[in-house]
């Protein structure tokens, strides 16, 4: 029987995030890929087959709420789950109000990754 | 001997034919008597009844230029006689009836009475006429300047304008001029023998002419001019100046009084305008004084030192809240004076005491209701003829001033504090970024290490490509903060040789988080082979910072290009580097690239305005420059250009201190790190 690992995409500039994030959502049982930018992933043929976006905030050029609306633009609703290295406890209402599923403040615990994925996918 | 002429005027040569057979006495007796009639210096002519010249002498002869062939003549055919007319008639009459009779006559330039008087011989029936003439030339012509000089000085008091009129000692009018009567409108015989003080309607009854007249009369006391209003008949109201001096006669006794009558009334109104004219000015120019010392909180003094007289304007009395006109003195002055500023007041009394000179204080005023004020003293000494010295001066109430420089500097000190505070805000969020990257990374793969070390069948090559990359990250956070002590743990002030690529990389590399979270792509272009330059590190890196950040903001906002920022270094001048930071910002639009410099000068909502020109006073102390240029396409670039390195450095001043927050900065971080 085959088993289905939704993609889960991540987004980031941050080359520790990319490395290490992709191997924690396989350990949660997904199947993962990194971006360096969000250019890079609207570039790509994973776009369509994502099931849920991790995104950092801050990135050269096309920041994480520019690619949100691009998305929403392409009529692609792909639940996003923001991540920062930036604690503002003002932006993360507003990002979640706008459609975001989450906003995690780096670093955060793997349980609270989990929680939010498994909002997301409505697991 | 008849022939022998008895005198040598030929005037006789009739009586001296007629002594031809007389006896020697007779002779005699007639030569005496011609010699006589010729000694006489008034000219004689002896005219016969037939009205013929019979004789005359030497006088006549000289006078009238007569000679011989003139005897036996009328006297009307002597041409220099012709102006006697009447001549034959007085004679005839004169012989007929014996009447002497007198005519004037003039000859050439001479004037003579003539007497035509009758002579007989024995007493009989007259024979002739005697016509003597009498010089009367010097006589006619004092008689005639008599009557011109009366003439002269009546036309004189008729032309004078003024109506002047002479009384006798009782004050009745003797007679006056033209004017006088014109004024009066009245004739001479009107005012002929009127006591003066009936004139015009009585106005004179009221004043005290009648008494001064009298005084002049009685005491000879010195008349003093009365002005007297007098509706004239003529000219409606006029005002009369009266003025009177005895009159001196010469050769008579009678005391008179010549009165003048001046009409001033012009004057007086032209006076009057004038005056009005004057005290409005004075008016105008005290007023304006008084409120240009109210408009400038300064009112002025003058102090005598010798006798320590003072006197003060009303303003001065306003800044001192005391009732106008109270008695100023300087102990006074010293109760108001602030106690710790009495010396002061003390100071400048021996200064002005012994020296004189220009003085300059300023001084608190402790007020009656405890409050302060500040006023500013300036005076200029000036002695006068006696040499005795006298202060003017000006005492302006700059309390106001005061309070607004101490208001700045309150304002001035908070504003640095704010922007300290803020600074240190967005360097805590900067760092924060900074180790919470790689602390992400660590939780992380420590988290995915402990699910594959827990995992069935147990994944120990993940676990350890985990473990491994924990701590690189571990190692990369440890970088930060060992990059940030680096940055933040001098304080002194050193220079030394520093490496502008390096100092830019560190900067960058701390403000990385700040630039990605504004989306900034950031492009380096760091020239090799670059001299160091001499300079604080740290201070340096802190402009730079201050360049980064805001060309950060300057992009922030751009939805319609690229959000980019260019920092670059390069060779300048030879012995000059330079770091250039470009933006494609909003750019300082029209505004002059200089006002960027000045302190609060500030185009973002959200700025203090104090880092450019803190920036650049950093970057002058170095001797180098910050400048700023717009861009030919969108934005700005900043310069800074530094000399390179000689080891000879001295620092050329603190950073000017004014508002230090990129300094204290990196005093507070030090703390952190």
């Amino acid at each position: 029987m085959k088993v289905v690992h939704p993609l889960v995409s991540v987004v980031d500039d941050d080359e520790s995030v990319r490395e290490s994030l992709p191997d924690l959502l396989k350990e949660f049982g997904f199947s993962a890929k990194a971006f360096a930018s969000a250019e890079e992933f609207l570039a790509s043929d994973s776009v369509s087959k994502t099931k849920c976006l991790i995104v950092d905030i801050a990135m050269p050029g096309m920041t994480g709420p520019d690619l949100q609306r691009e998305l929403s633009r392409r009529k692609l609703p792909i639940p996003i789950i923001f991540i920062t290295a930036h604690a503002d406890e003002t932006m993360r209402p507003r990002l979640i109000e706008q459609g975001a599923v989450e906003c995690l403040f780096k670093p955060f615990s793997d349980t609270a990754l989990q929680q939010a994925l498994g909002a997301a996918l409505q697991l | 001997m008849m022939t022998q002429p008895l005198t040598d005027n030929d005037g006789w040569t009739a009586y001296c034919q007629e002594t031809n057979g007389k006896d020697k006495a007779v002779i005699i007796a007639i030569t005496d008597l011609i010699s006589i009639l010729d000694a006489v210096n008034v000219p004689i002519v002896v005219v016969r009844n037939d009205f013929t010249v019979a004789g005359f002498n030497k006088m006549a002869a000289d006078t009238f230029g007569l000679s011989s062939p003139d005897i036996g003549q009328s006297p009307s055919n002597i041409p220099i006689f012709a102006g006697l007319s009447r001549l034959e008639e007085q004679c005839s009459q004169a012989i007929a009836r014996g009447l002497e009779t007198s005519a004037n006559f003039r000859c050439e330039d001479k004037w003579f009475a003539v007497r035509v008087a009758p002579y007989s011989i024995d007493n009989r029936q007259a024979t002739g006429t005697v016509l003597t003439f009498n010089n009367i030339t010097a006589f006619r012509a004092s008689t005639d300047q008599a009557i011109y000089e009366r003439e002269y000085s009546k036309a004189i008091l008729n032309t004078v304008g003024d109506p002047l009129v002479v009384l006798n000692a009782d004050q009745l009018i003797l007679s006056g001029n033209r004017s006088f009567y014109t004024m009066f409108q009245l004739s001479r015989e009107e005012t002929q023998g009127l006591p003066v003080y009936e004139l015009g309607k009585g106005m004179l009854k009221s004043s005290p002419l009648n008494t001064q007249l009298k005084e002049m009369f009685v005491s000879a006391k010195a008349f003093r001019p009365l002005e007297v209003d007098y509706a004239s008949p003529e000219s409606g109201q006029r005002t009369l100046l009266i003025d009177a001096r005895p009159l001196f006669l010469p050769g008579r006794s009678d005391r008179r009084v010549l009165v003048t009558f001046q009409d001033i009334t012009a004057r007086k109104q032209a006076e009057a305008i004038e005056r009005n004219k004057t005290q409005e000015k004075l008016r105008h120019t005290e007023a304006f004084l008084a409120e240009a010392q109210h408009l400038s909180r300064t009112g002025s003094f003058s102090w005598r030192v010798q006798t320590d007289e003072i006197t003060w304007s009303e303003q001065l009395y306003r800044i001192f809240e005391l009732d106008q006109g109270v008695p100023i003195s300087l102990e006074f002055i010293g109760t108001r004076v602030h106690p710790e500023d009495k010396p002061l007041l003390q100071d400048m009394i021996e200064r002005a005491r012994a020296t004189g000179s220009d003085l300059e204080y300023e001084y608190r005023l402790l007020m009656s209701n405890q409050s302060l004020k500040y006023v500013r003293l300036i005076a200029h000494g000036t002695r006068d003829k006696n040499g005795l010295l006298e202060y003017i001066g000006a005492v302006q109430d700059v309390t106001q001033r005061r309070l607004s420089e101490e208001a700045l500097a309150r304002a001035r000190s908070e504003l640095a504090h704010v922007s300290r505070v803020a600074s240190l805000g967005v360097l805590t969020a900067s760092i924060a970024h900074e180790v919470n990257q790689p602390l992400a990374g660590i939780i992380t793969n420590a988290s995915t290490c402990l699910r594959m070390l827990a995992a069935n069948p147990l994944n120990i090559d993940g676990a350890r490509e985990t473990a491994r990359r924990t701590i690189r990250d571990g190692n990369r956070a440890s970088e930060v903060i060992t990059r940030l002590r680096a940055l933040f743990s001098k304080r002194a002030v050193t220079i030394e040789a520093v490496d502008l690529n390096e100092a830019a990389r560190e900067v960058i590399a701390l403000s990385g988080g700040d630039l990605q979270r504004n989306g900034v792509v950031l492009r380096t272009e760091l020239a090799d082979k670059l001299p160091f330059v001499g300079g604080d590190r740290i201070q340096i890196q802190q402009v730079i910072i201050n360049l980064l950040r805001n060309a950060s903001d300057a992009v922030r906002g751009l939805d319609d290009r690229r959000r980019q920022v260019v920092i670059s270094t390069a060779l300048d001048d030879g012995n000059h580097v330079r770091l250039t930071v470009q933006d494609t910002g909003v750019g300082f639009g029209t505004q002059s690239a200089e006002r960027l410099f000045e302190a609060f000068y500030t185009t973002k909502s959200d700025g203090m305005g104090i880092g450019l020109s803190v920036s650049r006073s950093i970057i002058e102390s170095h001797n180098g420059r910050l400048w700023a240029v717009s861009n030919e396409g969108p934005g700005a670039t900043f310069s800074i250009s530094i000399p390179a390195y000689s080891g000879k450095e001295t620092p050329v001043g603190e950073a000017s201190a004014l508002h230090p927050p990129v300094t204290t900065n990196a005093q507070s971080s030090a703390g952190i790190s």
